[in-house]
């Protein structure tokens, strides 16, 4: 009788077992699936980023679906929209991960909302890369399951400065910051350049979040007399201070920084935009690599949502490449433990629209390299510059 | 000199778009007793209609225009038929609390019928620059405040001498009787609807000749509605030189104080002006008899 019961226990579970998700321990994953969750800013008007952001995940997920999934199993994308509001983003984390029991995420909208849900993301365990808004909180100190491809602000602004600096020796410059967390982080890049280099600084302005009008803003900079000035704006300030200057006729070597960095925005700055030197850490689309990134994704997206695609479609693609390239290293029997290890053991993924991506033992973070590039407005693109 | 005319005239033309949504505000106001707040959508919404329109029918300013105020009348008679006519009688907090749950609809609508990107409206004016001595400025912005002061005219003649705009100063001043003397209420309400998404609307093309279109023009409601708060939320003139007052104040703060006093000037304005006078400088003391 005994001999009987184990018999028949053992049968039970073996069946229990093929017929259930592959692996009980870790959600998110079926014989025939595996769920990525994704949170962002689909409404208003980070919508820009995030809805770009998605399409580069959407991208590359088509691109691995359509060679066959991650062995075997079909990659089914979940995107929820935070509408850029932090307390959305933490529900939008938690139905993802509880609701549609992703088994990874990526992106997670702006660098505000994706601190927010860091201890979410930390008690969770799941694998997750974020690709969106690189600030250092999100990897300093590096959390197991947490890794960014990026680089951070401060480097970014820090870059962009000392070029300027090299290329205008000895001018006056002009700053003007957003006044969150994103300004606070362009301000320390420039004041650390400012320090080391004893730049004079003649202007230093400072807006709030959701200004329009930046005539007095612009009008105090061209009485400080700044000859290098660095729009800490995002993309509608950056298009109304270009224009302030143009009407003012006045024109100072311009920086941008790559949140900006998007190709529609020059032709709404009009000539005044021309020559505006920008940093960044992702191809233009004007290269070869960019006209490449394109052409894939001509193949794998609808039409509709070529127009979408910006910089943040090629960070989004990085980063979905590398995670599925992680889970797919687990073989047949991918976990969150073997997913996590597989993502630290990342060296020099190319995805060919940034430099390889690279994370290591105890280093979340994949401080990719930098490029400086100029806009052109007679072909309303970003070049390269040396 | 030259520094405080350029703040001046700036400060002007920004104002006007403020007193533009201002007055469609007050409009609502003056003729139904209720806050509209989503009356910065209704203008991000007609401005991206005329985009649209421009883009895909003619570039052509007078098409453009045309179809601009079409599509804001039906916008407006749309929301107070659909939206606003089922409240009445309601409480006013409810009412007001569906004017925001509009702003919201309204707000999140661009995204899923437009996109987020910012779009230039190109009529072939109001973009080039005019030099009036060292100053630059734009036409769009010239004939902003023109508009501005055409438009003052054209409404205090309308409220003054015009059959329906005493029967709107009648149902503002009180609507049972305005009803007893064969008004209708409904109407009234419907054509301030469509006014106030008129007036506000010429406000939103304007910013986007100007300026821009994106995602974020909503915002110019929360920046005219301490406008209408000054001139008086039941004076539509008065809210109309508010902006006018307002876009001054926010501009000089700017350029002598600093960046960061140019939000808050227009707010801190208004808080001194209602501890002088709580209706506004234009808006009338409501007096109660007891």
């Amino acid at each position: 009788m005994i001999k009987y019961l184990a018999t028949a226990s053992l049968l039970l579970a073996g069946a229990y077992l093929s017929t259930t998700p592959a692996l009980a321990a870790d959600p998110g994953i079926t014989d025939t699936e595996i769920v990525i969750g994704d949170v962002e800013p689909l409404t208003g008007p980070p919508a820009l980023l995030g809805v770009a952001a998605s399409i580069g995940h959407k991208i590359a997920i088509a691109e691995a679906n359509a060679a066959g999934g991650i062995n075997g199993r079909k990659i089914k994308y979940v995107l929820e929209d935070d509408g850029y509001v932090t307390a959305r983003t933490i529900q939008g984390v938690k139905k993802v991960t509880d609701v549609d029991k992703a088994f990874a995420l990526l992106g997670i909208s702006g660098s505000g909302q994706s601190i927010a849900v860091m201890p979410l993301l930390e008690k969770a365990g799941i694998p997750t890369v974020i690709d969106v808004a690189p600030v250092k909180f999100l990897w300093e100190p590096p959390r197991k399951n947490v890794f960014v491809v990026g680089q951070s602000y401060e480097e970014g602004i820090i870059h962009l400065v000392n070029y300027l600096a090299e290329k205008n020796p000895g001018k006056k410059w002009g700053l003007i910051t957003q006044d969150d967390d994103y300004g606070i982080t362009v301000r320390d890049g420039f004041d650390t350049v400012v320090k080391a280099r004893k730049l004079n600084v003649v202007y230093s302005g400072n807006y709030k979040k959701g200004q329009q009008d930046f005539s007095s803003d612009m009008l105090q900079l061209k009485e400080s007399g700044a000859e290098v000035f660095l729009a800490g704006g995002i993309i509608g300030e950056n298009i109304a201070m270009m224009k302030e200057l143009e009407k003012l006729s006045i024109k100072p070597v311009v920086g941008i920084f790559w949140p900006g960095r998007v190709e529609p925005v020059l032709k709404l700055m009009g000539p005044a935009g021309d020559g505006i030197y920008a940093v960044d850490y992702v191809e233009p689309f004007a290269g070869a690599a960019g006209k490449a990134f394109l052409e894939k994704a001509k193949g794998l997206l609808p039409e509709a949502e070529m127009k979408g695609i910006n910089r943040y479609s090629m960070t989004g693609y990085a980063a979905a490449k590398v995670l599925i390239a992680a889970i797919e290293r687990c073989g047949k029997q991918p976990t969150w433990a073997c997913t996590i290890a597989e993502l630290e053991k990342t060296k020099n993924v190319e995805t060919g629209i940034m430099a390889p991506i690279s994370f290591g033992a105890g280093v979340r973070f994949s401080n990719q390299k930098l490029q400086i590039m100029q806009s052109e407005f007679s072909t309303l693109s970003f070049k390269p510059v040396n | 000199m030259q520094y405080f005319m350029q703040l001046l005239i700036s400060g002007l033309a920004i104002g006007a778009i403020y007193g533009l949504i201002a007055m469609g505000f007050a409009v609502i106001y003056k003729s139904t007793g209720l806050v509209n707040f989503a009356q910065g959508e209704m203008t991000m919404i007609t401005a991206y209609i005329a985009w649209t329109i421009s883009t895909t029918v003619s570039g052509n300013v007078f098409v453009v225009a045309l179809g601009a105020i079409l599509a804001a009348v039906v916008l407006g008679l749309i929301i107070e038929r659909v939206v606003m006519r089922p409240m009445l009688g309601e409480p006013v907090f409810a009412t007001v609390m569906v004017t925001i749950g509009l702003a919201v609809i309204l707000r999140s609508s661009i995204n899923f019928i437009w996109d987020a990107y910012p779009h230039g409206l190109d009529v072939g004016f109001g973009r080039s620059i005019v030099r009036i001595g060292p100053i630059g400025v734009r036409t769009g912005q010239i004939a902003v405040i023109v508009t501005l002061l055409v438009l003052l005219a054209v409404i205090w003649a309308f409220f003054r001498y015009s059959k329906i705009g005493v029967a709107m100063r009648a149902v503002a001043a009180d609507d049972r009787t305005a009803l007893l003397m064969g008004i209708s209420a409904t109407r009234v309400h419907a054509l301030a609807w469509a006014a106030s998404s008129v007036i506000a609307g010429i406000g939103g093309v304007f910013f986007a000749l100007s300026y821009d279109l994106s995602p974020a023009m909503f915002q110019l409601g929360l920046k005219a509605f301490p406008a209408t708060i000054l001139g008086g939320l039941d004076a539509v003139l008065g809210s109309g030189l508010g902006g006018l007052l307002i876009g001054i104040t926010e501009n000089l703060a700017g350029g002598y104080i600093g960046s960061g006093m140019k939000e808050v000037a227009g707010f801190a304005m208004i808080i001194v002006v209602l501890m002088v006078r709580p209706f506004g400088i234009f808006g009338e003391r409501d007096i109660e008899r007891v």
